[in-house]
């Protein structure tokens, strides 16, 4: 009895754990990618998000930032850019506890313009990468943070 | 109530999408200021603009963005009388969308 009673408990787990699973598989989203958004040092998170890939200097991209920031829980960002064919664009803050703040894929129906507000734990490198079908294009800027800390990064 | 306020604005040759997100974009590092308790991270995941019901750009994120996310991207080709919808989803899988016409 109890041995039965054993079983039938475990198949009901087994069905429970199998459900789960499937809804996880369900509702996960295909393109966010946790370890992309985790906390991790810069230098290796971004190796794991571009691999070997040459990355060229590109004075194409506009980054526009304050050279320094009052307040790093709210650092405005433009980038905008006249290339063509550009699919991706990632912004990068190099001190932050989470170095990935966003990645943007543009369709052809979007112009590569974009402004945004970020959070900058400390006095940085911002790092903009952008995917111009296999060529990756970097700029980037130094902003002055003159209050980090709480809220930020 | 939607959290998200959608407004556009004619350019000379795109249409400027603005967007403005409620949302406390917790990256789960802060502490309650009384109880001292580590807040739980709550943030948006994903946000998706779509023209039309066609998706035309999405942005990726985590929290290092700041707290209300604020947007504006610039689109193509758009009509008087076309439809524009933004949504999100955040970690905690709750989402919310807002709808705007094209003057």
């Amino acid at each position: 009895m109890t041995h039965s009673r054993r079983i039938f408990c475990t198949q009901i787990l087994k069905t429970l754990i199998g459900f789960s699973a499937l809804l996880a598989s369900r509702t996960g989203r295909a393109n966010w990618t946790l370890e992309h958004f985790s906390p991790s040092l810069f230098e290796d998170n971004f190796k794991a998000f571009y691999g070997n890939q040459a990355i060229i200097d590109s004075a194409d991209l506009q980054l526009k930032l304050p050279e320094s920031a009052e307040n790093g829980a709210v650092v405005p960002i433009t980038i905008s850019s006249d290339l063509e064919q550009i699919s991706q664009i990632a912004i990068w803050v190099e001190k932050n506890p989470t170095p990935l703040a966003a990645t943007v894929q543009f369709s052809s129906n979007a112009s590569i313009y974009l402004t945004a507000r970020i959070k900058m734990a400390e006095s940085c490198h911002v790092i903009v990468i952008a995917q111009q079908g296999e060529r990756l294009l970097k700029t980037q800027q130094w902003v002055n943070v003159m209050q980090g800390g709480c809220g930020t990064g | 109530m939607t959290t998200i306020k959608l407004r556009s604005q004619k350019l000379a040759n795109d249409t400027e999408i603005k967007l403005l997100i409620s949302h406390p974009m917790e990256n789960g590092r802060n502490r309650d200021p009384i109880s001292g308790e580590l807040i739980p991270a709550h943030f948006i995941q994903e946000l998706t603009i779509q023209h039309n019901g066609q998706a035309v750009l999405s942005v990726d994120m985590g929290g290092s963005m700041s707290k209300n996310p604020f947007f504006s991207f610039r689109l193509k080709n758009l009509q008087s009388g076309d439809l524009i919808k933004a949504s999100w989803i955040d970690n905690w899988q709750q989402t919310d969308s807002a709808e705007h016409r094209i003057e």
